[in-house]
């Protein structure tokens, strides 16, 4: 860091571009969570006139919209689950064990977060159609785990390193068997950190659009495939609520990862969210 | 207490038989990952590279790739090279500007900094592009402006061309050149800067000479790492790029969803895993070229 005593105009410039730069990425997202509240629906921003009727079409029963949040639903929470259990065994092997092999593996678990996601979509379209599995939303949820189990992988080693070894050494002993020490004082220990790995697994496949647009068919479409849709095909303005409905849930597992690692004693907040693919 | 004295039979050590322990246990748990991720992630990936190489007869036969590098595809994938190469550059220099300034900001301004850094990038690029294509429109915030301030020429056509595309794949990419960079700039010691100010170095010169060479590594990796995420990049491009087939991924979705031409599709997925691992390439050499300098320099 440049500890140079700042000259008046230095500092005035700094703030002006920052700020300029951090409007820049938050303006599209205001933007959003505006229009979805506009009357008039589409493009026109500030809104004339607001009211709730597209939050209320979106979430009409049976609507498309309404399913396709179901569905998503579903695949995220199979997404976690599979990537937890990913995310619990290859962690310890890889932050825990003297693991043979300990580079190719961790090579291994980083590599879908840098291939290009056509190419890994491409090639689970190519695995899955013909055994007939296109649409089926466990096969969609595996495809995702793919993405979403190195994250939680991540998140898990570092949540392993930061839990004191010694610990576990003196629960062994003092005549803890392996399984009364993972039960009383790892998995507690663990517990922010396995919060933080579902809620991003979660959100990673109720986000994920390619490997849900080439796996889809048109029954099951997926929220992110039918918001790409609505967008590039009919210029539904629903879309503006589901859109602000995203924002909300994306912030909302935010607040409560940061939260559950503040409970948990990370005071540190610089690591607290995981930033894929940082080299 | 009760039982503070421990029998001593039951004090454990760490023992070979133990490390014999661990790695046996590392390596049960490392099979399931590696199992998955060789079924659903290797192995197709193995049918992409096998498809782009089978002729129509079922043959080996390098037409395909021909026939990508050929005509409109290779226009394609130059627009893609292009579209990525721009949008590393614009996000690298966006992101050296912010980083640098969170750097020297004070704390109470530079968390909710970060804040506004980190949040966009877990919301859904859709989502995000969604914004830039209300925001961009010849009606959108950015041109009403433009108008109401009487700057000639507005409406400037913002959307639907590459402007569009480089203008909102850069607000993507921007929270990892950023946070990157942040890395590198935080670990920069400001004891060298002011030493070369005592020597009587001007702020230029300790920019250039001191401070650029020390976050270099920083800043090729966040420029390779946002070019290599920009190649297979679609959601953007999809949305706000002119023509239906201005990126490489387009076309493979068009070519899967549209017209079943499986093996071109397949050699273009092919194209891009090459350029990715080319850059990544580039990443690790310059990481072991720094690695061995630093090992030198330490040795002697």
């Amino acid at each position: 860091m440049m500890e140079l005593p700042a000259t008046r105009a230095g500092h005035i410039g700094r703030a002006l571009s920052a700020t300029a730069i951090l409007l820049f990425l938050a303006m599209p997202i205001v933007i959003i969570l505006v229009t979805s509240f506009g009357a008039d629906g589409i493009g026109t921003f500030p809104p004339k006139e607001y009211s709730t009727h597209w939050y209320e079409q979106m979430a009409a029963p049976g609507g498309n919209w309404a399913t396709s949040i179901a569905l998503s639903s579903l695949i995220a929470s199979l997404t976690t689950v599979f990537s937890l259990i990913l995310g619990a065994t290859a962690a310890t092997a890889l932050a825990r064990g003297r693991l043979p092999l300990h580079t190719a593996v961790y090579g291994l678990v980083l590599a879908p977060l840098l291939i290009p996601q056509v190419v890994i979509a491409l090639g689970l379209f190519l695995f899955f159609e013909p055994a007939g599995m296109l649409g089926s939303p466990l096969a969609i949820a595996l495809g995702h785990t793919v993405l979403a189990a190195p994250i939680a992988i991540l998140i898990m080693i570092s949540t392993l390193r930061g839990i004191d070894e010694r610990l576990e050494d003196a629960a062994a002993s003092m005549g803890a068997g392996r399984l009364t020490i993972a039960r009383r004082i790892t998995f507690p220990l663990a517990t922010p950190g396995l919060i933080a790995a579902a809620v991003f697994s979660f959100i990673t496949s109720f986000d994920e659009f390619f490997i849900a647009q080439f796996m889809s068919t048109p029954d099951t479409r997926t929220l992110p495939v039918l918001v790409f849709n609505a967008l590039q095909f009919d210029v539904d303005p629903t879309v503006t609520a589901v859109s602000a409905v995203l924002i909300a849930l994306a912030v909302l597992a935010l607040a409560l990862v940061a939260l559950v690692r503040k409970l948990g004693g990370h005071r540190d907040g610089r690591n607290a969210l995981p930033v894929e693919p940082l080299a | 207490m009760a039982g503070t004295a421990l029998a001593p039979g039951k004090v454990r050590v760490k023992t070979s038989a133990m490390r014999g322990h661990r790695s046996r246990l590392a390596l049960v748990n490392a099979v399931p990952v590696t199992v998955f991720l060789l079924v659903l992630f290797v192995y197709p990936i193995i049918g992409v590279l096998s498809l782009s190489l089978k002729g129509d007869s079922g043959g080996f036969t390098l037409h395909w790739y021909a026939d990508a590098l050929s005509g409109v595809n290779l226009s394609v994938l130059l627009s893609t090279l292009r579209i990525s190469a721009e949008t590393a550059v614009l996000s690298l220099l966006v992101g050296f500007v912010l980083a640098h300034a969170i750097a020297r900001m004070r704390p109470v301004f530079a968390a909710p900094a970060m804040l506004i850094v980190v949040v966009p990038h877990f919301i859904s690029a859709l989502v995000r592009t969604y914004g830039w294509i209300i925001m961009l429109g010849d009606h959108g915030l950015i041109n009403t402006l433009l108008t109401s301030l009487h700057v000639p020429g507005a409406p400037f056509p913002l959307l639907y061309n590459e402007t569009g595309v480089v203008i909102g794949t850069t607000s993507v990419m921007l929270p990892y050149t950023v946070l990157i960079l942040q890395g590198v700039m935080r670990g920069v010691d400001g004891r060298l800067l002011a030493a070369a100010a005592g020597f009587g170095a001007s702020r230029f010169t300790i920019f250039r000479r001191i401070y650029l060479p020390l976050v270099a590594p920083g800043i090729g990796t966040a420029g390779l790492l946002s070019f290599i995420l920009c190649l297979g990049y679609y959601i953007t491009p999809a949305l706000m790029g002119g023509d239906k087939q201005t990126v490489v991924a387009a076309l493979i979705d068009q070519q899967v969803m549209q017209q079943d031409q499986w093996n071109s599709a397949a050699a273009f997925g092919v194209i891009l895993l090459l350029l990715t691992f080319a850059g990544l390439g580039v990443l690790g050499l310059a990481k072991l070229r720094r690695k061995k300098a630093h090992a030198r320099r330490s040795s002697s």
